[in-house]
């Protein structure tokens, strides 16, 4: 099976930099990720992980540096451009609505309706289905219940609608999830991190950024140090390990791809 | 782009740890409607205790559902208002406003009453509109926004009908506010239960309502999925301020007269149905059924309190308690992580507790002094009244 390096990039940014009045949050960064595959990125706070994740989400525009997707260039003006184009993310709040149903908040903003003599009404029902198809068939994932709201489910549930939301309204080619297991217990993290990998088999690119090098060794093809707006290194997670990673995120060791 | 490979059941046992909806989940929607109901239920008992031959007649009840009538369209409106975690203090003077406007038309201006009654609406979504933009555009919060838009709208009320009472409506107008449709029912209540009604769908069939419901749930995901969380809530109040217009017509016609001080409890009055009614004022959840339920409780307690011939301005304290004491015990049934240890007594044992009441007797101590200074020092008396 060839590795992710020698297949063309889906994704490839090239020197970003990113100024924030005179603060310099990103400094020359790469990074480039290929479909199928799950890159990590890791670094301390402040690292820039979450700025160069804005920027391919576009949310911010970057002061320096190229984006190409597929070869094409790649502008965004906003957040719905990168949606129009197939990046989306998860964040870390999940953006869910926690008094609606499951189905209610994966279709928030593109419901699915129909018309009853002349007026055009939700569909709940179809919604409902919709919603069960695709958290069965694309995530391997049966919700608890339909019929509660979406706070009573457990966090990896609920990161299961947030995902679903994301794979289904777009062509998804890119998925970005920021810290996706942080705020949950074991089992519940071991049922997200299959959620990654059911994303990835399906052929879309995930970028994860994660505090925990458990869950990133235990997930990810390769992984993206960053440390204090700089590329500080890219590696194989299976090339690597835990201490390495670990050693050029504090800064004793410094690794070229 | 990615096509739909179905994931091999191998990728983790069924994510059910306890298929669908447990019991007491099923029960949470009817949650909103024990609260209503158990106070309905209580206030039958006590009229029935009390003053059975006088209240429970049908004569009677049907004096409370034309009152209650008045309420609906506007209950309706706020519980959809209150969803998004907004508030529409100005409903009464937006009602007086637009009646008034409504008589000059037809009595200044022959305006035929077809034209004047949606007229009226129309002004009252005007009103919404602007109430609307202050919120969204002037980024005024709510609370202030249309409490400030209540003392403007009632001051415009005044500019142009000055202290003059408008009265004698041409009879569709009146049929609108206490007509009926012979041998079945009251017309104003098939306005309110037909709005009642369209509010329902509204709330559970439409994109206005699952948006509402989304914002005052999320705000930030509303945003973050791409609803205009602006547009949305100007529609919100426009149709608060349209209701409110309509109920200005309905009272107009009900008592065939307006004036500019009309209807000044408004606002209290259906904020306190829908809140009563189980809508909860963080927003995200609602009831329409609620609300109704809110609107009959609170036009039969009304009507109680005048059969046992209460007086006028004790309603008032008796609407507050009720009020409060609706809401607080909705508020416990809701507490899912109830505290069951320890009694009462212990409960006021806890230092914390011993603090508190210390202050408050403290309070009691100082006025209670205040009174006693006041009596000893007593001099010449003078009437009153």
């Amino acid at each position: 099976m060839p590795s992710s390096q020698d297949r063309m990039p889906l994704i490839d940014m090239k020197g970003i930099g990113k100024r924030f009045g005179g603060v310099t949050a990103l400094d020359d960064v790469d990074l480039h990720v290929t479909a199928g595959e799950v890159l990590a990125i890791v670094g301390d706070n402040g690292a820039g992980k979450s700025t160069l994740i804005k920027i391919l989400t576009g949310v911010y525009r970057p002061t320096s540096g190229t984006m190409t997707m597929a070869g094409e260039p790649l502008q965004l003006n906003d957040h719905s451009d990168a949606i129009d184009r197939g990046i989306d993310a998860v964040y870390q709040s999940l953006a869910l609505a926690d008094h609606l149903t499951p189905s209610a908040n994966l279709f928030l903003g593109s419901e699915l309706t129909r018309k009853v003599m002349g007026v055009t009404l939700l569909d709940n029902r179809r919604m409902r289905q919709e919603a069960e198809r695709v958290l069965q068939e694309r995530l391997g994932v049966r919700l608890r219940s339909m019929d509660v709201p979406t706070s009573s489910l457990s966090g990896g549930q609920r990161q299961a609608v947030a995902i679903a939301r994301a794979v289904y309204n777009t062509d998804l080619k890119v998925l970005v999830m920021d810290e996706p297991t942080a705020a949950l217990g074991p089992q519940e993290t071991a049922r997200t991190l299959k959620l990654i990998q059911a994303v990835r088999d399906q052929g879309i690119a995930v970028i994860v950024i994660s505090h925990s090098l458990d869950d990133v060794f235990e997930v990810s093809d390769r992984i993206q140090v960053m440390r204090r707006g700089r590329l500080a290194g890219v590696v194989n997670t299976r090339d690597s390990s835990i201490t390495s990673v670990l050693g050029m995120i504090v800064g004793a060791t410094d690794q070229a791809a | 782009m990615s096509d739909s490979t179905a994931v091999p059941a191998a990728s983790g046992e069924p994510d059910a740890l306890a298929a669908g909806p447990t019991t007491r989940e099923r029960l949470d929607r009817y949650v909103a409607l024990i609260g209503p109901m158990a106070m309905i239920a209580a206030l039958l008992l006590l009229m029935a205790i009390l003053e059975p031959a006088r209240y429970f007649r049908l004569s009677n009840f049907d004096i409370i559902l034309k009152d209650a009538a008045l309420y609906m369209p506007m209950a309706m409106a706020m519980t959809l208002v209150i969803c998004t975690r907004g508030i529409d203090l100005s409903i009464g003077s937006v009602a007086a406003l637009t009646a008034i406007i409504m008589a000059y038309m037809v009595k200044s201006f022959g305006f035929p009453w077809w034209v004047a009654v949606p007229l009226a609406i129309s002004l009252g979504a005007l009103c919404g509109l602007v109430n609307g933009l202050i919120i969204t555009r002037l980024k005024v919060p709510d609370l202030i926004g249309t409490l400030a838009m209540d003392l403007a709208y009632r001051g415009f009320a005044l500019v142009l009908a000055k202290g003059v009472v408008l009265s004698r409506f041409p009879e569709e107008i009146v049929a609108i506010g206490r007509g009926e449709i012979p041998g079945f029912v009251a017309i104003p209540v098939v306005i309110g239960l037909t709005t009642l009604l369209l509010g329902y769908v509204i709330y559970t069939r439409t994109r206005l309502g699952r948006y509402a419901l989304a914002i005052g749930s999320n705000p930030e995901a509303a945003e973050l999925t791409g609803i205009p969380v602006d547009r949305y809530k100007i529609y919100v109040y426009v149709l608060m301020g349209a209701m409110a217009g309509l109920a200005g017509v309905m009272l107009a016609g009900k008592l065939n007269a307006v004036q500019a001080t009309s209807a000044p409890f408004f606002n209290l009055h259906v904020i306190a149905a829908v809140v009563v009614g189980g809508t909860s004022l963080f927003g995200g959840r609602g009831s329409i059924v609620g609300s109704l339920a809110g609107v009959l409780l609170l036009s039969m307690m009304i009507n109680a309190l005048v059969t046992l011939r209460i007086e006028f301005f004790w309603q008032s304290v008796a609407s507050g308690a009720v009020i409060i004491l609706s809401v607080a015990f909705y508020t416990w049934l809701q507490k899912s992580d109830r505290d069951g240890g320890g009694s009462l007594a212990a409960k006021l044992g806890t230092p914390e507790s011993r603090r508190t009441l210390r202050f408050i007797a403290l309070l009691f101590a100082i006025t209670g002094a205040l009174f006693l200074l006041g009596w000893i020092f007593a001099g010449e008396t003078t009437a009153v009244r």
